[in-house]
C-alpha cells in the first residue's frame, strides 16, 4: 500500500515538482511593477531637480512603460498556462496534492499579473497627463 | 586534529514512508503506550510554576503577555485621547497648557502605532499561529520572549515619560526642524526608545516569517495553509523592508541631536525632507501592517460563521500580496504639499489609488462568502460587520485624499484625522475585537458574555461614529489638527462639543469589553472544545489546556481539516500522528519545506530561560542611557547585552544531538540536526538580514539623496575619505569573507585545523578592515557638513556590523575548538558566511560610494 502510494508521489514530483523559487515566482509581476515606480520616481525627480531634460526623459519612460507592461503580460500568459482552468476545469485548487498546489500558484501569478499591469498603467498615466516639473 | 581530516561526514536523509497511508493511520495506539507519551511529553512542555512561570517562553503564555501588555498601552493612550478630546470640547479651554497638549497627541499616536497596532498583530499571531499550523511553538520561542521584555521596558519607557512631562511634543511623525531643535529629552525618548522596540517588531516577524514556511504540518502545501498564514507571511515581509527605513532615519536623526551632525539642517547642508521620505517609506505600509492582520481575522471567522469554505482564497492572496506591495509606492502621498514636481505626485497619487483594488477585492470576497453561506450573526461576525461599514467609509475618504488638488485643501486638517481613524478603528480596532471574542475561547478556555459584547458594541459603534464623523465637516471648516485651542464662533465650537461626547460613549464601550475580558468567569464551567464549529486546526486545542500545543502533528490535506478530515482530531489526541512522544524529554517541532510542507527535520526548541530577561534589560540600558547622553554605562549595558546574547546562544542552538536521526511516527525517520538552507536558522538570518540590507540602503539612499536634492553637495573644496584606506579597508573585508567562505568548505572537508586557521586570520582581517575605514574618514569634521557627516555615519554602519561579524567568527572558532561545532554539525558557520555575503556587500557599496564619489560627483 504504501509503496504505491510512494510511486504516486513520485509521478507526481517528476509532472510538478516546484523548488522553493517557485513561491518567489508568484511575486515577479508585482516586482516589475516596483521597478518601474521606482525608476519613473527616480528618474523624473533627478532630471527635476538636476534640470536634465524632462521632455525627452517622459518619454524614454512612456516606452519603459510599454516594454514593462509587455513584460507583465508575458508572466502573465505563462502563469495562466500553469493555472491551465481551461484544461482542468478548477477554479479552486483546494486539494492537497502536488497538481492543485502548481495550478494554485499560477492563478495567484496571473491574478498579480493582471493587477500589477492595472498598476503599471495607473502610474504611466501622469506621463502622459502631466509634463515638466512645475 | 588530524582525526578529523577526510572524514567526510555523512548527512542523513528523511527515510520512510510520506505520505502515511490511511492503514497506517486507522492503527489504533495501546493505551498504555498513549499515557506514558503524555507524560512524558508533558514533562517536557511543563510551564514553569510559582514565580519561575515568568521565565516561560512557550507561545501560548508569551503571546498573552504580550496582548495584555499591548491592550495596556491602548487604554492608556486612549486615556490621552480623551483628554485632548476634554481639552477641545469648548473654545479658548485653559485645562491643559499648550505644551502637555502637544506631549499628549505626540505620544497618543505614536503609542496607537508602536506600542498597540504592530506589536498587538505579532503577539496575536504569536498565540495563534502555532495552533493554526499545528505546530508545538514557534520556531524559537526564546526570541518571542526577548521580544516581549525588550517590548515590555521599552513600551514603559516611552509611555512613562508622559508622567515626567518629559514626553516628546513634535507629533509622531516627528518632522524636523521642530523635532531635532525641541528641547529636553522629548525626542529623544522617541528616538531611542522606538528603536528599541522596532529592533524586537523585527525580531517577532522574523519569527513569525519562518513559522509560516518551516514550521508547517506535514501536507499543508501553500495551497490549503490558513488565510492567516499567507497575511502572516506578507506582513511579516512588509516590516523587514518598511522598519529598518526608518531605524535607518533615526539613526541619523539620533546623530544629529547627540552630536550636532547636521543630516537635516539645510544651513549646513542637510535636508528635512530626507527625513520625511523615510518617515514615510515607513509609515504608509505600517498603515497596511497594521490593516492586513486585522482583516486576516476576518479571513478566519467568515468562514467558520458562513458554514462554508472562503469564496476566493486565490483572490484573497492575490490581495494580500498585492496590497503589500502596493503600500510601499504610496508614502509621498503624505508630502503632497511639500513642492514636489507634478509629475512626482502624479506617480503616487496613481498608486494610491491602485492600492484601492486589491483592498476592495478581499472585502468582496468576504462579502461573497457571507452571500452564499449560512450565515449565523454571532458576536464575532457582529464586529465584522462593524469593521467592514466603518473600513470601507475609511477607505472612500482616502480615494479622495489620495487625489492631490484635494489633499491639498485638506492636509493636515481634521478631515485627514477622521479619515485615519475610520481606516485604524475599521481596518484594526474591530477586526482585532472580533477576533478577542472568537478566539477568546482558544486562549483562556471560557466564553465571553454574548450581552456584554453586544453592549460593548454598540456603544463603541455608535461612539465611533459621533466622534469622527463630525470631525470630516470640522475639518472641511478649516480647523487643523494638533492646534490646542481655537476661538469662539467660528463654527468649530458645536461639532468639536459632539466629538468629545462620542469620545466619551467609545471609553464607556471599552470599559464594558475590558471588564468582560477580566472579569472571573468561574462559575463558568468548561467551554465546548470547538465552539464555532470552525473548520481550522486551532480549534483542536485541548480542554482542560495542555502546554504541549499538539498532542501529535496531523498530517494535513485540506483547508479546512477539521470539516474535511473527519477522524483528524481523535488521531491527532491519540498520538497517531507525528512526534507524539518526547523521549529524551526535549522540546520539539516538526520542520517541513516551503512549498510542500514535507517533513525535514526535527527542530529542537528552547524552553524556560532567564537569559532573555537579562539581555533584554541589557539591550534596553543601550538604547535608554543614550537618551540622557550618558555613555558609559550605555557601553557597559551593551558589551553585557552581547554576552547575555552569545551566552544564549551558545548554550541552547545548534548544539549537537545524542543521535543523527529519529523516529518521528507513522514509519518516518528524520534527522534531527541540520545546517544552511534546510535550517530554520539559516532562514532566519537570511531574513534578518534582508531587513538590515534595507536600512543600509536607506542610508545610501540618503547619500544620493542630498546629492539630488542639494547643490552644495559636496561642497566646493571639501575633504574626500582618504582614498588608498578606503581602498584598504575594501580589499581587508573583501579577504575576510572569503576566509570564513573558504573556513565553511575546509570545516565541511574535514580539514578543521584549516579552518581554525582561517577563523583565526579572518577577524583580523575584519579588524584591519575596519580601522582602515574609521581612518579614512579620521580628519573629517562631521559637524561642519552634511557630507563628511554622512560618510561618517557609512563609516559608523559598517564598523559596527563589521564588529558583529568579528564575534561570529571567533563564536565559531570557539565552537569548532570546543565541539560545539564539528564538520557534520556546522549550522554556525553557515550561519555566519550568510552574514558575511551581506555585510560584505555593504562594505564594498559604502566603500565604493566613499571612494568614488568625489570623482564622479
Amino acid at each position: 500500500m504504501s509503496e504505491d502510494r510512494q510511486k504516486t508521489r513520485d509521478g507526481e514530483v517528476e509532472e510538478f515538482a516546484e523548488e522553493q523559487a517557485s513561491l518567489w515566482r508568484i511575486t515577479l509581476s508585482p516586482l516589475a511593477w516596483a521597478a518601474h515606480f521606482v525608476i519613473c520616481y527616480g528618474l523624473v525627480a533627478l532630471s527635476c531637480a538636476k534640470g536634465l531634460p524632462v521632455e525627452s526623459v517622459r518619454q524614454g519612460l512612456i516606452v519603459f512603460s510599454v516594454v514593462v507592461l509587455a513584460l507583465i503580460g508575458w508572466i502573465g500568459w505563462r502563469a495562466w498556462r500553469q493555472w491551465d482552468v481551461r484544461e482542468t476545469g478548477d477554479y479552486l485548487n483546494q486539494q492537497g496534492k502536488a497538481e492543485d498546489r502548481h495550478r494554485f500558484l499560477g492563478h495567484a501569478a496571473f491574478l498579480l499579473s493582471i493587477i500589477s499591469f492595472i498598476g503599471v498603467v495607473f502610474v504611466s498615466l501622469p506621463l502622459l497627463l502631466l509634463e515638466g516639473c512645475g | 586534529m588530524s582525526r578529523d581530516r577526510d572524514q567526510k561526514p555523512v548527512m542523513p536523509r528523511p527515510s520512510g514512508t510520506f505520505p502515511p497511508s490511511e492503514a497506517m493511520l486507522a492503527e489504533p495506539v495501546p493505551d498504555e503506550v498513549q499515557r506514558v507519551q503524555q507524560e512524558r511529553l508533558r514533562k517536557a512542555w511543563a510551564t514553569p510554576k510559582g514565580w519561575r512561570y515568568w521565565s516561560a517562553v512557550n507561545n501560548s503564555e508569551v503571546g498573552v503577555w504580550y496582548s495584555t501588555t499591548a491592550l495596556f498601552f491602548m487604554l492608556a493612550a486612549g486615556v490621552m485621547a480623551l483628554l485632548i478630546r476634554l481639552q477641545l470640547a469648548v473654545p479658548e479651554n485653559d485645562l491643559i497648557p499648550a505644551d502637555r497638549f502637544n506631549q499628549l497627541f505626540t505620544m497618543h499616536g505614536s503609542a496607537m502605532m508602536f506600542l498597540f497596532a504592530v506589536p498587538m498583530f505579532e503577539a496575536i499571531s504569536i498565540i495563534i499561529l502555532p495552533a493554526l499550523l499545528g505546530a508545538r511553538d514557534m520556531p524559537f520561542p526564546r526570541l518571542s520572549a526577548f521580544g516581549y521584555w525588550s517590548f515590555l521596558i521599552g513600551g514603559v519607557f516611552v509611555i512613562g515619560s508622559i508622567l515626567f512631562d518629559a514626553a516628546p511634543n513634535s507629533g509622531w511623525f516627528m518632522y524636523p526642524p521642530l523635532a531635532t531643535k525641541a528641547e529636553g529629552v522629548g525626542s529623544d525618548i522617541w528616538l531611542l526608545g522606538l528603536s528599541f522596540i522596532e529592533i524586537a517588531s523585527i525580531a517577532a516577524a522574523v519569527e513569525l516569517i519562518v513559522g509560516t514556511l518551516k514550521c508547517r504540518p506535514p501536507g499543508m502545501r501553500v495551497n490549503i495553509m490558513p488565510l492567516y498564514a499567507w497575511y502572516v507571511m506578507v506582513v511579516g515581509g512588509m516590516i523587514l523592508f518598511a522598519f529598518p527605513p526608518l531605524i535607518a532615519g533615526d539613526f541619523l536623526f539620533e546623530l544629529e541631536r547627540s552630536f550636532d551632525w547636521p543630516f537635516f539642517d539645510p544651513e549646513r547642508g542637510g535636508d528635512p525632507m530626507l527625513w520625511q521620505h523615510l518617515f514615510w517609506i515607513f509609515g504608509h505600509p505600517e498603515v497596511y501592517i497594521v490593516f492586513l492582520p486585522s482583516i486576516a481575522i476576518a479571513a478566519m471567522i467568515i468562514p467558520t460563521v458562513a458554514r462554508r469554505p472562503i469564496v476566493g482564497y486565490s483572490w484573497i492572496v492575490l490581495s494580500a500580496v498585492g496590497t503589500g506591495f502596493l503600500s510601499f509606492g504610496l508614502w509621498v502621498h503624505h508630502m503632497f504639499t511639500t513642492g514636489l514636481p507634478s509629475i512626482s505626485l502624479g506617480f503616487f497619487s496613481a498608486a494610491s489609488e491602485a492600492v484601492v483594488i486589491p483592498t476592495g477585492i478581499q472585502l468582496f470576497a468576504f462579502l461573497a462568502t457571507l452571500m452564499i453561506g449560512r450565515v449565523t450573526m454571532t458576536l464575532p461576525m457582529l464586529w465584522i460587520a462593524g469593521a467592514l461599514a466603518v473600513f470601507t467609509m475609511g477607505g472612500l475618504t482616502g480615494v479622495m485624499l489620495a487625489m492631490a488638488p484635494f489633499d491639498f485643501q485638506a492636509h493636515d486638517s481634521y478631515f485627514v484625522v477622521a479619515h485615519l481613524h475610520y481606516t485604524l478603528f475599521g481596518g484594526m480596532i474591530f477586526p482585532v475585537i472580533a477576533g478577542v471574542y472568537y478566539f477568546y475561547p482558544f486562549i483562556r478556555k471560557k466564553k465571553l458574555s454574548e450581552r456584554l459584547g453586544r453592549w460593548s458594541f454598540w456603544l463603541i459603534f455608535v461612539g465611533f461614529n459621533v466622534t469622527f464623523l463630525p470631525m470630516h465637516l470640522t475639518g472641511l471648516k478649516g480647523m487643523p489638527r494638533r492646534i490646542y485651542t481655537y476661538p469662539e464662533g467660528i463654527g468649530w465650537d458645536w461639532l468639536n462639543m459632539i466629538s468629545t461626547i462620542g469620545a466619551f460613549v467609545i471609553a464607556a464601550g471599552f470599559a464594558v469589553f475590558v471588564w468582560d475580558l477580566f472579569r472571573p468567569k468561574r462559575g463558568q464551567g468548561q467551554v465546548a472544545r470547538n465552539p464555532w464549529q470552525a473548520g481550522t486546526l486551532e480549534w483542536s486545542h485541548e480542554i482542560p489546556e495542555e502546554a504541549w500545543g499538539v498532542r501529535s502533528i496531523p498530517h494535513v490535506t485540506s483547508r479546512y481539516p477539521l470539516w474535511d478530515q473527519p477522524q483528524i482530531v481523535e488521531r491527532m489526541d491519540a498520538g497517531r500522528y507525528y512526534l507524539p512522544d518526547a523521549e529524551e524529554g526535549k522540546r520539539e517541532t516538526l520542520i517541513t519545506s516551503v512549498i510542500d510542507a514535507e517533513p525535514l527535520q526535527v527542530q529542537r526548541v528552547t524552553g524556560p530561560a532567564w537569559i532573555t530577561h537579562a539581555a533584554a534589560i541589557f539591550t534596553g540600558g543601550t538604547f535608554i542611557f543614550p537618551t540622557f547622553h550618558v555613555y558609559p554605562p550605555a557601553i557597559v549595558c551593551g558589551v553585557l547585552a552581547v554576552a547575555c546574547i552569545l551566552y544564549w546562544l551558545w548554550t541552547s542552538t545548534a548544539r549537537p544531538p545524542e543521535a543523527d536521526s529519529k523516529d518521528v511516527g507513522l514509519g518516518l525517520r528524520l534527522p534531527t540536526y541540520a545546517s544552511g538552507p534546510a535550517s530554520a536558522g539559516w532562514w532566519a538570518m537570511w531574513i534578518t538580514m534582508l531587513g538590515d540590507a534595507t536600512a543600509f540602503a536607506s542610508v545610501i539612499f540618503g547619500f544620493f539623496f542630498y546629492w539630488t536634492a542639494r547643490p552644495d553637495f559636496p561642497p566646493d573644496g571639501a575633504a574626500h575619505a582618504e582614498p588608498l584606506l578606503v581602498a584598504i579597508a575594501a580589499g581587508a573585508m573583501a579577504a575576510s569573507w572569503a576566509l570564513t567562505l573558504w573556513a565553511r568548505g575546509a570545516n565541511r572537508r574535514g580539514a578543521v585545523s584549516l579552518a581554525r586557521g582561517a577563523l583565526v586570520a579572518a577577524p583580523l582581517l575584519a579588524g584591519v578592515g575596519g580601522i582602515g575605514l574609521i581612518g579614512s574618514v579620521w580628519t573629517l569634521e562631521p559637524t561642519s557638513h552634511v557630507y563628511p557627516a554622512i560618510l561618517w555615519a557609512l563609516a559608523i554602519w559598517v564598523v559596527v556590523h563589521t564588529g558583529v561579524g568579528v564575534i561570529m567568527q571567533v563564536y565559531c572558532l570557539a565552537g569548532s575548538i570546543f565541539g560545539k561545532m564539528t564538520p557534520r554539525y556546522d549550522a554556525d558557520i553557515w550561519n555566519v558566511s550568510l552574514f558575511w555575503h551581506f555585510h560584505v556587500l555593504s562594505a564594498v557599496v559604502a566603500c565604493a560610494v566613499m571612494g568614488f564619489a568625489p570623482g564622479v560627483l
